[in-house]
């Protein structure tokens, strides 16, 4: 890369008319809401109401009080499973990634649980530690653990030997070794399993709860869905597809920021 | 001082069947002396040159560097590396700061021998630039003044400047005689370049292959400071006569090679 190569951040000068510069987003999301409002009159389903019907029952829900109290349990649990989820992710994957007979001990319990449905430990969880938060914790780690495990072991193989090599020839110890090196030079890959994690833990997230609470958005989109009450069961689902996108939102920014070293990818502007 | 003495080791390779990589090297290399190695590909010096770091193990023999057998990598020496080795999220400042900061320097200090190092290797106004924005020359002379910003008394250089142009490599060849001149220490430095050889040692090692061993210790009589007239001295008889003796001794080295075809085979 030379000098003069601009940072990543900045895109590619483009030429073509400003007006043609329409947010692609936005586009997409527009073309959707008109979409869901045609097919959900034209279809007259009660479990498939047009989106004008969706959002003012979002807006009655929201008045009332009854999406944030939810919101906010179902955020505690998204937040604390997803918290114990990283530090597993880490620490169990560097050290799978660094020592052979740890991941000559662990592999095949990771990569079984990786691929396992994770949602049939929720009996399990419920009948050991009861319908509180724990339990929902424990699905969310289920969900979300173990991708995270497998994608930072990848990364810490992948560091190149000659870093490792050069840091200890300044006299580093295993722990400057995995703080000041491997963990940075992973830092890019271990961020994009940490992207697929949150993903994941959130559908944990509403799943445990579908299935175990008594409070959180799944416990009332459950609710709602008993009920015959297509358009609470929709507004509830706006809500949690806003919680994955900020929460995958959040994850990029801190990627964002960590990474802004790697170079250029070849990913065309187009 | 380095001493080395019946310096052995043997690989295995990748289908199992034993590589024999140094097969008794002997060498003494004298203290603030400027050491070169030159020898065929695959003849053990980055092996050799590892074990001096105390990167690398090996089968038998001894190593010591001032009296203290090599036991480990240790502060008293430092690595330059041929890919440079640097950090490539880290700043110039950072990079160079590396190895104080493992050993526990405080900001301040490690901040100001930094930027010293960092302006002795030219490179002062880019000390919060990252790898990624440098030329190769750029990134070798950061390589350099990370391993000068430890004080060690020994420099160890893996091909600094295979990795970069031939002109850069002119250019980083008179700054390391210009800092070496200023500030001398010990230094072994492996090349495949005669001509680098010559222009920067004060001998040079020929080594030989399969099993490495030292074939050959050449003196090079050339007046030193060498930086202020790199071109005279390349024109100077003793230099034309040492560069082509020791490409007598590397082809015919090459050559024998070839009539071994079976050996080749093990590389
Ligand atoms: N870790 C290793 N495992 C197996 N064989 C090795 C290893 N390291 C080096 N060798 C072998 O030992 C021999 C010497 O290698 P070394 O890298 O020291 O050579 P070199 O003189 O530095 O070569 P070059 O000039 O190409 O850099 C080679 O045949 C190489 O294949
Ligand atoms: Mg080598």
């Amino acid at each position: 890369m030379s000098a003069l190569a601009p940072p990543r951040a900045r895109t590619a000068p483009r030429f073509e008319p400003r007006a043609r510069r329409l947010p692609l987003g936005l586009v997409s999301l527009a073309a959707g809401a008109v979409l869901w409002e045609v097919v959900g009159r034209a279809a007259g389903v009660p479990f498939f109401p047009p989106l004008s019907e969706v959002v003012a029952t979002l807006a009655a829900m929201t008045a009332n009080g009854e999406i944030l109290g939810n919101l906010l349990v179902s955020l505690g649990n998204l937040a604390l499973g997803f918290a114990v989820s990283l530090a597993a992710g880490l620490v169990v994957g560097t050290a799978m990634g660094r020592y052979r007979r740890v991941k000559a001990a662990l592999g095949v319990y990771v990569y079984a649980l990786l691929t396992a449905p994770a949602l049939v430990f929720a009996p399990i969880f419920f009948s050991v530690l009861g319908p509180g938060q724990s339990s929902i914790v424990a699905v969310v780690f289920m969900y979300s653990a173990f991708i995270m495990i497998v994608t930072t072991a990848d990364a810490v193989e992948q560091v190149p030997a000659h870093l490792v090599e050069m840091a200890r020839s300044y006299g580093a110890n295993e722990w400057q070794l995995v703080t000041r090196v491997i963990l940075p030079a992973a830092s890019p890959t271990i961020l994009a399993g940490v992207r697929l994690g949150m993903g994941r833990a959130v559908t944990g997230m509403i799943n445990g709860e579908m299935f175990i609470a008594v409070t959180g958005l799944g416990r009332i989109v459950t609710q709602a869905g008993k009920s015959f009450d297509g358009a609470a069961v929709l507004a509830i689902l706006l809500v949690v597809i806003a919680v994955a996108l900020a929460s995958v939102a959040l994850v990029q920014f801190v990627d964002r920021r960590l990474t802004g070293w790697v170079p250029d990818t070849a990913k065309e502007s187009r | 001082m380095i001493e080395i003495s019946g310096l052995r080791k043997t690989f295995t390779g990748q289908d199992g069947a034993p590589v024999q990589a140094l097969g008794g090297v002997d060498l003494t290399v004298r203290d603030d002396e400027f050491l070169t190695v030159l020898g065929p590909s695959g003849c053990g010096k980055t092996t050799m040159l590892k074990m001096i770091a105390g990167l690398q193990t090996w089968d038998a023999g001894e190593i010591t560097v001032g009296g203290r057998p090599v036991r480990g990598p240790g502060p008293d020496r430092s690595m330059v590396f041929q890919n440079f080795a640097l950090l490539p999220w880290a700043t110039v400042l950072d990079n160079v700061a590396f190895g104080l900061r493992l050993k526990g320097v405080g900001k301040a200090e490690r901040t100001e021998r930094a930027r010293d190092l960092i302006a002795k290797v030219g490179l002062a106004g880019f000390e919060s630039k990252r790898p990624g924005e440098l030329s190769g020359g750029m990134q070798q002379r950061v390589g350099i003044a990370r391993a000068l910003a430890v004080e060690p008394q020994v420099l160890l250089m893996d091909e600094p400047f295979g990795a970069v142009d031939e002109q850069t490599r002119r250019l980083l060849q008179e700054e390391l005689l210009a800092i070496w001149e200023a500030n001398r220490l010990t230094v072994v430095f492996i090349t495949h370049s005669m001509e680098e050889a010559v222009l920067l040692g004060d001998r040079v090692v020929l080594m030989s292959a399969r099993p490495g061993q030292i074939a050959e210790i050449v003196d090079v009589p050339l007046d030193r400071p060498r930086s202020s007239d790199v071109g005279g001295l390349e024109r100077s008889r003793e230099y034309v006569e040492i560069t082509a003796h020791l490409w007598d001794r590397l082809r015919d080295m090459h050559e024998e090679h070839r009539a071994a075809p079976s050996e080749q085979a093990v590389r």
